[in-house]
């Protein structure tokens, strides 16, 4: 991987992770293999996920109540555990959603134009 | 139902864990999964497989971390930590394991002698009597104004509580009685109750032959007596009977019928009184013993009560109702008595009662409360040190812990954890410990063989193990804290830096003055047991100045078939005559006293010439008493049988009170007064002339007791008794067990409506006298034994905790020449310097204190020099062998070792 290009990366902020879990799981139901390069990249490779911190969320997600899992098995054949939306993780990543660009604006106002 | 519950849970724990292995697998399966998707993601683009999985590694970051965070996500508080924790605890415990086993024991001890201590109160305090259904019974009680208690009101107020309570569903009066139980085989001196025909049912006990009283039967009088025998009675009386019930008895002169056994092991509801073996309706023995009246009188304290509360209602309901009709009962009778109030508390076999016990318990408790702390507190501080001691080694070891990210929560969670580990074991020791202890004082404080006994159950029941828990935990936390607050307030770096020395503040002043407080103490207990154990000892090889062995007490009570004391006098000298002539009986006498603990009663006597009377035991004894006891006057004879009435009735007395009396002359033939008259002149009327006809050498004739030396010995055919209790001296040879059924026979001959009280021999007599010294001796020997141990610990851990700390000046002494032997004198010397002040306190304490234990002791002052010897020699052996083991570790040290500390 080029060296320069982490200089561009971003530490996820604090809480959205899950965030990103649920909505990359509306998608369908994926591996935790899978969420983590969804998210890199459809952030373009700008959100640095640590993959090892995905699976703490993952089981707090499902122990929530927001996604369920199931272990089945891969195109190649091989067994992963698929993570999938729930309705209550749909109504959750509503919310949440809600919340986040109510956020985003907030500050964007706050911060002014660029 | 607890055992069931045990098991729920363990199913529980079993099942979680079985999941948590599951879900630990899964967690692995998909970490795998995931890195060799990345990895093979990687090798896709390029990367040469090698370094796919190292940057599908590197991107994933810490496995572990993940697998710990996630699980942490599984469970909350982390389970997992404590589990971790608790097993370090339990490993800790393992390293060193003498020093855990002293602490184990230690707390174990103190635990336990605590528990046993409460399982005995609470068997006395709390527990119902035997055979006895408690829950839901209450026992009401009067309280007058000044604090004085009453255990029962008149059966006539007693009608009116059964008539209005309505928070009871049943209430039962009673009053414990004696009888003479009469049946074709003989007569029995028996305990029973006259109680009211709900009795039984109120209490729970079935009837296991024939049935209980109707209510009618105490209410109507029936032309004979209907009674309910225990089943003791039952086996003892009626050979265990099939045709029990209908058989005609006689009880205290009045016919009777038995209805009824009662369920084994019921022997009534009260402890200390003692155990009863006939029940007889109250309304109808008044009735035939023509006491109808004394029913309707209201001011008596006769009858106690007990009632089964309704169902769904509590103590207050009860206790507010009661008091209202108490008191309407006050303002309806005057002669219901004013100062009273009544209260209403839960049933156990002595509430309600009068005995020291039911008057003070709650007092004991808080007194015991007090001493179960000040021990514990003792303990946990010797235990305390101990572990500092410990921890002081592992100092290091924490501190690298804490460098390594070990947070402080943590270090103090391991050191509590290490308590845990002790205290639990301690707990389960001292259970054991007091369940022993219990059962074996139990056997041993029960009094001997008079028939007496009040049957006590000390086995400690989940109350006591619940009480013992609670304790464990305290004394956890208590030992602990010494060890987290140093933990806590640990400075890391001197300790990198430089290992132990100077880090180490010193041996703190409070734990010698401990050590030296626990010395002092047992010191005390120490002399005050050795007294107590000198004193039984000697008890057991005094000269009582007669002989004891082969001589037969056997009481008897006339009451019911003598009526005059003239008839009495009669009636004993016949039975007298009648058991000379049972085989393998020698001579017989008889006396209104046998030797006892109180001794007999005391009377002053005066010479005509003496102006201060002289004090002396006085007893009546019938003819050949002094054959009987194996002794010959010094001077004089002894009774005569039928003088002639004389005008001067005779007296022997011992050569202590003649010389008393008359010093240095002849005291047979003189006149001496008895009673309480100021002189020979004015003798009032209590004043009785009599003329010494006899004198005897000294000797114990009332028992052992030091300030009892002077005898007074009158006749007792010159002075009737009334009809009453009596006991016979019989001389006999050959097996007891053949001549105590000949002697009951005999009795019977002579007259069968007179009982045997009981029968035992002179040394069984005399000894249970010394029962209480005995108890006494007991309980002052554990207790001594305990602080002597306590103490010797105590020393071994302030004594190695203060070597342990100075390693390195010990190794440096060495290094510098110090021979081994001067190092062992050294650090001896120091600790026994604790010794030292503790002994001298000791002694100090144990001189003032000593005065007090002067009226349980035989044969020795509270001084006995022997004792005070081998007091010293014992406390200092055991102090030197608590200095002596951490000394000769000191002496061993490797000297370029302690040195590479630095």
């Amino acid at each position: 991987m080029p060296k320069d290009s982490s200089r561009h990366r971003v530490d996820l902020l604090q809480g959205t992770l899950d965030l990103l879990i649920l909505r990359t799981l509306r998608w369908g139901p994926q591996h935790g293999h899978g969420i983590g390069v969804a998210i890199r990249a459809s952030s373009h490779d700008v959100l640095q996920v640590d993959h090892g911190s995905l699976y703490p969320a993952l089981h707090r997600l499902e122990k929530q109540g927001w996604i369920d899992a199931e272990w089945k098995l891969t195109e190649n054949k091989q067994r992963a555990k698929y993570y999938r939306l729930t309705a209550a993780g749909r109504r959750q990543l509503q919310a949440e959603r809600t919340r986040w660009s109510r956020l985003t604006e907030a500050i964007a106002r706050v911060l002014g134009p660029a | 139902m607890l055992w069931h519950r045990l098991r729920l849970a363990l199913k529980l724990v079993q099942r979680s864990l079985l999941r948590r292995a599951r879900d630990d697998q899964d967690l692995d399966d998909e970490i795998r999964f995931h890195l060799a998707q990345e990895t093979e993601l990687r090798a896709e683009r390029g990367a040469s497989i090698e370094d796919a999985a190292r940057d599908a590694r590197r991107a994933f970051g810490s496995v572990a971390l993940a697998k710990e965070n996630t699980r942490g996500v599984w469970v909350p508080i982390s389970v997992e930590q404590i589990v971790q924790d608790l097993r370090f605890g339990c490993r800790i415990m393992t390293k060193s394991p003498a020093l855990s086993a002293t602490a184990v024991t230690l707390v174990a001890l103190v635990i336990g002698g605590n528990t046993t201590i409460f399982s005995m109160a609470h068997g006395i305090l709390t527990k119902p009597a035997a055979g006895v259904q408690a829950t839901g019974l209450v026992t009401l009680k009067w309280v007058a104004d000044d604090g004085r208690i009453e255990t029962g009101t008149s059966y006539a107020n007693y009608r009116d509580f059964v008539d209005q309570a309505t928070t009871l569903r049943s209430l039962t009066g009673f009053d414990h009685d004696r009888f003479t139980l009469t049946h074709e085989d003989g007569s029995h001196a028996v305990w029973g109750a006259l109680v009211t025909a709900s009795h039984l049912a109120t209490l729970g006990v079935p009837i296991i032959k024939g049935r209980s009283f109707s209510e009618d039967e105490s209410r109507l009088a029936a032309s004979g007596l209907e009674a309910v025998i225990s089943h003791r009675a039952w086996q003892d009386f009626f050979q265990g009977g099939e045709n029990v019930v209908g058989q005609p008895i006689v009880l205290s002169g009045h016919p009777a019928t038995v209805v009824g056994v009662a369920a084994p092991p019921f022997r009534g509801a009260v402890l200390g009184a003692p155990p009863a073996d006939v029940w007889l309706a109250l309304v109808s023995f008044s009735r035939v013993g023509g006491r109808s009246n004394s029913l309707q009188d209201r001011s008596t304290f006769a009858v106690s009560m007990i009632g089964r509360l309704m169902p769904g209602t509590s103590l207050v309901q009860a206790r507010a109702e009661l008091t209202g009709i108490w008191t309407r009962l006050q303002k309806s009778y005057p002669e219901v008595p004013r100062t009273f109030t009544v209260t209403v508390v839960p049933y156990s076999g002595v509430a309600g009662g009068n005995s020291l016990v039911a008057t003070r318990g709650d007092a004991f408790l808080g007194i015991f409360s007090i001493v179960t702390l000040l021990t514990l507190i003792i303990v946990c501080a010797n235990v305390a040190n101990l572990l500092v001691g410990r921890a002081v080694i592992r100092q290091r070891e924490i501190a690298l812990r804490r460098a390594l990210g070990a947070s402080r929560v943590r270090i103090v969670r391991i050191l509590l954890a290490e308590g845990l580990a002790i205290s639990a074991v301690s707990w389960v020791a001292a259970c054991l410990f007091a369940w022993w202890v219990a059962r074996a004082a139990a056997g041993v404080i029960a009094p001997g063989s008079d028939g007496q006994g009040v049957p006590l159950d000390f086995t400690p029941d989940w109350t006591v193990a619940g009480y013992a828990m609670a304790l464990a935990v305290v004394a956890m936390i208590a030992f602990s804290v010494a060890p987290a607050v140093r933990a806590w307030r640990q400075d890391l770096l001197p300790w990198l830096k430089a290992g132990e020395q100077g880090a180490v503040r010193g041996r703190s002043r409070l734990s010698n003055g401990l050590v030296v407080v626990q010395l002092a103490f047992s010191v005390l207990l120490l002399t005050s047991a050795g007294l107590a154990y000198r004193s039984l000892f000697l008890v057991g090889t005094i000269d009582l100045g007669f002989q004891t062995r082969n001589l037969l007490l056997v009481t008897v009570n006339t009451a019911g078939s003598a009526i005059s004391p003239d008839a009495n006098a009669a009636l004993l000298d016949r039975v007298r005559e009648r058991l000379r002539g049972v085989p393998g009986v020698g001579r017989v006498t008889y006396a209104r006293l046998p030797p006892r603990e109180s001794g007999w009663s005391s009377t002053s006597v005066r010479s005509t010439a003496s102006v201060d009377p002289v004090s002396a035991q006085r007893n009546y004894v019938g003819l050949d008493y002094f054959q009987v006891l194996g002794v010959s006057p010094v001077a004089g004879r002894e009774f005569i049988d039928r003088q002639s009435p004389r005008a001067i009735r005779s007296a022997i007395i011992n050569k202590e009170l003649a010389e008393a009396l008359w010093p240095g002359r002849p005291a047979v033939g003189r006149t001496l007064w008895v009673g309480r008259g100021r002189d020979a002149e004015n003798a009032d009327a209590t004043s009785q002339e009599f003329e010494v006809v006899g004198v005897t050498p000294n000797g114990y004739f009332s028992g052992f007791r030091r300030d009892r030396r002077n005898f007074l010995f009158l006749s007792a055919q010159e002075e009737p008794a009334p009809p009453g209790e009596t006991t016979f001296y019989v001389r006999f040879s050959g097996a007891l067990d053949a001549i105590a059924p000949a002697i009951a026979r005999g009795l019977r001959d002579a007259d069968a409506r007179t009982p045997i009280v009981y029968l035992r021999t002179m040394d069984t007599q005399l000894d249970n006298m010394i029962w209480p010294v005995r108890v006494l001796t007991m309980f002052l020997v554990l207790f001594a034994g305990g602080s002597l141990l306590l103490a010797g610990i105590g020393q071994y851990a302030v004594v190695s905790f203060d070597m342990r700390r100075r390693v390195r000046e010990f190794g440096l002494r060495i290094a510098l020449g110090a021979s081994s032997g001067q190092l062992l004198t050294s650090v001896v010397r120091e600790g026994l310097g604790l010794t030292a002040a503790g002994l001298a306190i000791g002694f100090a304490l144990s001189l003032a204190t000593g005065r007090g234990l002067g009226g349980f002791l035989y044969g020795i002052t509270p001084t006995d020099s022997l004792t005070y010897v081998a007091v010293f020699a014992l406390l200092s052996g055991a102090s030197l062998l608590a200095c002596i083991l951490p000394a000769a570790r000191a002496a061993r040290i490797n000297p370029i070792a302690a040195l590479r500390h630095e």
